[in-house]
């Protein structure tokens, strides 16, 4: 579905990615780990349009990214949730999710939509008339991921998402995105906390220094030595370490 | 002004060349190599153009560009465009008329109190506005010239409003040369001083950082305060400047503060190249005497001023400054080769 | 004072107030959402006033048929003004954004102004109203119908703007874009198209304003100068960027300014306007109701 191939980028006048390749099929959940600065962020921008990339090809179902301005990928129906969300701060959360479904024109299938997100993330509904600039930091995360589904889209690329929540909330947005994968979506994960997002996923690359140095299924990387000595701390499993997140309704916040 | 190494080592000759300390002296002074030829230039000028009439054109060129340079202190190194700069200009010009027509002051006094005049307004404006982002400076700027302007029209018991007054000429000849040279002194002194401030320690420091307000602060420099300092000179030497127009021109009406006559100076500045000082007397100079030979353009001049203003900023926004730069560096690249 | 000029002077001054409503609300849309200065809004007035006099006096049209089309034409003027200088800039603009907005669009005043004067002269075009007739309300106070029917225009003109910010779906993406601009490509916005819109229709508003007010302010070239000058007090005193504010903000002046005259004779009204804001400016530079959100501060 996303081929992404020999990509070069810059952040700013500093290029961060050298040669990187990823593909991601469809109903998959994929992460893509590594330390800060690896230029992960970088990666996810630049296949949303939002950086130009220096060489390299981007392409979803066949079609060529390359060049395309932000606003015509979301068009094709990739969504992307930054890592600062970029929410409108002055509009109520209905808006907010209204305007998430800016590109479509059917307004029942909108409608059937806002429902079920309203169904994924209850306290959205309860807070539908609340300015988001107002929400806690979870719920603008729930808000954001909501606001990205508004869409349907084939693909969603999600920047980040338990940064700077609180253990509890990070695991009920871990939850939701499990849910949605359960439910067909297609899943680009960047994540720092590697040991949950193994959980989660069908596979990971994991990048270092702008370049891709592993991939593999997910269950295989947990395994992996090298890995677990950087990224997971010791004794995984029990102490600091997410459990394996229990099936169950919609996240309690 | 970037790379300073010549080839000597290659000159075979036994003597030394000096040319290399001299070029090197020149680059870091505070005066801009170009600043030399140009006051060669201004300098030659009026004996090589003798007649009276092109005499009065250099002269208001110079006027002109004096004004651009001031501008540009602002609007080049502190980002701070004086969007009322008309206005301070014209507050140094009645503070030194009226002082002549109302209590015989001469305007030798009198020009200097117009300066400190025109100070003091632009030092309470900029302590006002200066930490502000620069369009609030450009805003508050711009208003203090409407009232400015506003109170010279109203105080028609002082001023005598839109009747204008007369004032004394500087000097008793009618000869426009003598009145060239007195403006050039003063725009060689201004230029001095300019370049001084931002040749100082403070004012290098400030570059340096390039308006980043955080690591100004933790490196100890105070950036509001060169903003206020760079401000009220710049209006300081507007109101200088006015106070000689007042005794050149000899007749003042409040009109002169117009903002139209603040966006000709910006366009002068922005199409010489801003932060370059120079970059708008050299554009005077071209400019003025242009459109005094095309007689019919003088109508139209706003409409060309106001189309390169806006073609500059669209198209070359480095100005003529940018021009001079490519050219250079075509030279020195030519020379590298040769 | 006696009633009738009580009554005068407030008319008056409701009715400059929608004029500077109208105006001062368009410019902080600019700012708003663009991050626009614009010093040339008083000549877009003045595009408006030009095309109503053409369309009434020359070619004859009913009065709300030449104000319309006025306003039409503003709107494909900001429109064409902001393809064609605008986004360049946004394109090449290097520096302060801001700066270099407000820098454009005083070069393109001035030539918009000395290009009118080099067309027309500097004729004043004016009419002595669009309707006949008076209101009488009471013996002492009346209303001439021209006026009252200009103000309707300029309060149905600001609702319209309103609601159509409020309720519709492009108005919802032009906030969107004023609060966030990635947020809005995110959601599929093309700012390029949101950002001419949102320039014409704040010159649709400067144009509907002229048009309107066509029997008090007649068409000439810097005809723009006053209402340029007013729509900036009101922003700047409001906070830039504060759209229901300038609006509310506009009729205030409006009334305020009317009395002032009156107390202090023309001369003197603009010196105490401008020494009303000078001292606003100086405790709250932001403004009356500066946002934060927009940033004030230098960074």
């Amino acid at each position: 579905m996303l081929e992404v191939s020999q990509l070069q980028a810059s952040y700013g006048p500093l290029q961060v990615i050298w040669g990187v390749s990823l593909h991601v099929e469809q109903g998959e959940f994929v992460a893509l780990i590594g330390p800060n600065g690896a230029g992960k962020t970088t990666t996810l921008r630049a296949i949303m349009g939002l950086v130009k990339p220096l060489s390299g090809t981007i392409a979803f179902n066949g079609q060529t990214l390359n060049g395309l301005k932000a606003n015509q990928i979301t068009r094709k129906g990739i969504s992307f949730v930054t890592e600062d969300l970029d929410l409108f701060d002055g509009m109520t959360v209905h808006d907010n999710l209204i305007l998430g479904a800016f590109s479509l024109h059917d307004r029942a299938q909108v409608e059937g939509t806002l429902e079920s997100v309203y169904d994924l993330f209850p306290i959205l509904a309860e807070r539908h008339r609340q300015l988001a600039g107002t929400l806690s930091g979870g719920e603008r995360k729930m808000l954001a991921i909501g606001r990205g589904l508004m869409l349907s889209p084939s693909l969603i690329l999600v920047d980040e998402p338990s940064l700077g929540l609180a253990p509890k909330l990070v695991l009920a947005v871990f939850e939701a995105l499990k849910q949605l994968h359960e439910r067909g979506s297609t899943i680009l994960l960047v994540e720092q906390n590697v040991y949950t997002t193994l959980h989660m996923t069908n596979r990971a690359y994991v990048l270092e220094n702008g370049q891709v140095v592993m991939e593999g299924p997910s269950s295989d990387l947990l395994r992996n030595e090298h890995l677990q000595r950087t990224y997971i701390s010791m004794g995984a499993a029990g102490e600091g370490g997410f459990p394996a997140p229990a099936d169950g309704g919609g996240p309690a916040l | 002004m970037t790379d300073v190494t010549q080839t000597n080592q290659t000159d075979s000759s036994p003597t030394r060349s000096i040319w290399p300390t001299v070029w090197r002296w020149l680059q870091d002074s505070p005066i801009q190599p170009v600043a030399w030829p140009l006051l060669a230039i201004l300098l030659l000028l009026p004996v090589v153009f003798r007649d009276a009439y092109l005499h009065r054109l250099l002269a208001a060129s110079l006027l002109f560009g004096a004004q651009a340079m001031v501008f540009d202190f602002t609007g080049g190194y502190i980002n701070a465009v004086n969007f009322g700069f008309a206005a301070f200009v014209g507050l140094g010009a009645y503070t030194s008329g009226l002082l002549a027509v109302n209590a015989g002051i001469s305007p030798w006094i009198g020009m200097p109190a117009g300066a400190l005049a025109a100070g003091l307004v632009g030092f309470i404006t900029g302590a006002l506005t200066l930490r502000l982002r620069g369009v609030y400076v450009s805003i508050m700027a711009w208003f203090v010239g409407l009232a400015l302007m506003a109170v010279t029209y109203a105080m028609v018991g002082l001023t005598r409003g839109a009747q204008g007054i007369n004032v004394p000429y500087l000097l008793e000849t009618p000869d426009t040369l003598p009145y060239y040279y007195i403006l050039l002194g003063m725009t060689v002194v201004i230029y001095v001083v300019l370049r001084l401030v931002i040749h100082s320690r403070v004012g290098l420091a400030f570059k340096a950082i390039g308006q980043n307000f955080e690591a100004a602060r933790a490196s100890g420099v105070d950036p509001t305060r060169y903003k206020l300092i760079n401000f009220t000179l710049s209006c300081a030497c507007a109101g200088l400047l006015g106070g000689f127009y007042a005794h050149f021109v000899g007749v003042l009406t409040p009109g002169m503060m117009v903002t139209d006559n603040t966006i000709e100076v910006m366009a002068l500045s922005y199409i010489g190249g801003t932060g370059t000082l120079l970059g708008g007397l050299v554009t005077a100079f071209l400019i003025t005497p242009l459109f005094d030979y095309l007689k019919g353009l003088m109508e139209i001049r706003l409409i060309i001023y106001g189309m390169l203003l806006i073609l500059t900023m669209i198209l070359y926004p480095a100005g003529l400054d940018g021009l001079f730069q490519w050219l250079v560096g075509r030279i020195k690249g030519r020379q590298k080769q040769g | 004072m006696n009633l009738t000029v009580l009554w005068n002077l407030l008319v008056t001054g409701i009715l400059r107030g929608g004029l500077y409503a109208l105006m001062a609300g368009g410019l902080a849309l600019l700012f708003g959402v663009m991050n626009i200065c614009n010093f040339a809004h008083g000549e877009l007035f003045v595009v408006g006033a030009y095309v109503a006099y053409f369309a009434y006096v020359t070619f004859g049209l009913p009065p709300l048929l030449a104000i319309l089309i006025a306003a039409g034409a503003s709107f494909l003027v900001g429109a064409l003004l902001e393809k064609s200088l605008i986004l360049p800039l946004r394109r090449r603009s290097k520096g302060e954004w801001i700066m270099n907005t407000f820098l454009l669009t005083s070069g393109l005043s001035v030539v918009m102004q000395n290009t009118a004067q080099r067309v027309w002269g500097v004729r004043y075009r004016g009419i002595t109203q669009y309707w006949a007739g008076t209101i009488r309300i009471t013996p002492t106070m009346s209303v001439a119908v021209d006026r009252a029917v200009a103000f309707l225009i300029a309060v149905v003109g600001i609702t319209g703007f309103w609601l159509f910010l409020r309720r519709t779906n492009v108005g919802r993406a032009i906030r969107a874009v004023s609060q966030n601009e990635t947020g809005a490509m995110l959601v599929g916005i093309d700012l390029d198209n949101i950002q001419t819109l949102t320039f014409a229709l704040g010159s649709m508003l400067a144009g509907l304003g002229g048009a309107s007010m066509l029997s008090l302010i007649p068409a000439y070239p810097f005809a723009g100068g006053k209402p340029n000058i007013t729509s900036w007090f009101v922003v700047t005193v409001v906070g830039l960027g504060n759209v229901s504010g300038s609006i509310v903000g506009g009729f205030i002046v409006g009334l305020v300014e009317s009395f002032a005259f009156f107390y202090l004779g023309s001369g003197w009204q603009d010196v105490f306007s401008l020494g009303v804001i000078i001292l606003i400016l100086l405790v709250k530079p932001s403004g009356l109701f500066g946002s934060e959100v927009k940033g004030v501060l230098e960074r």
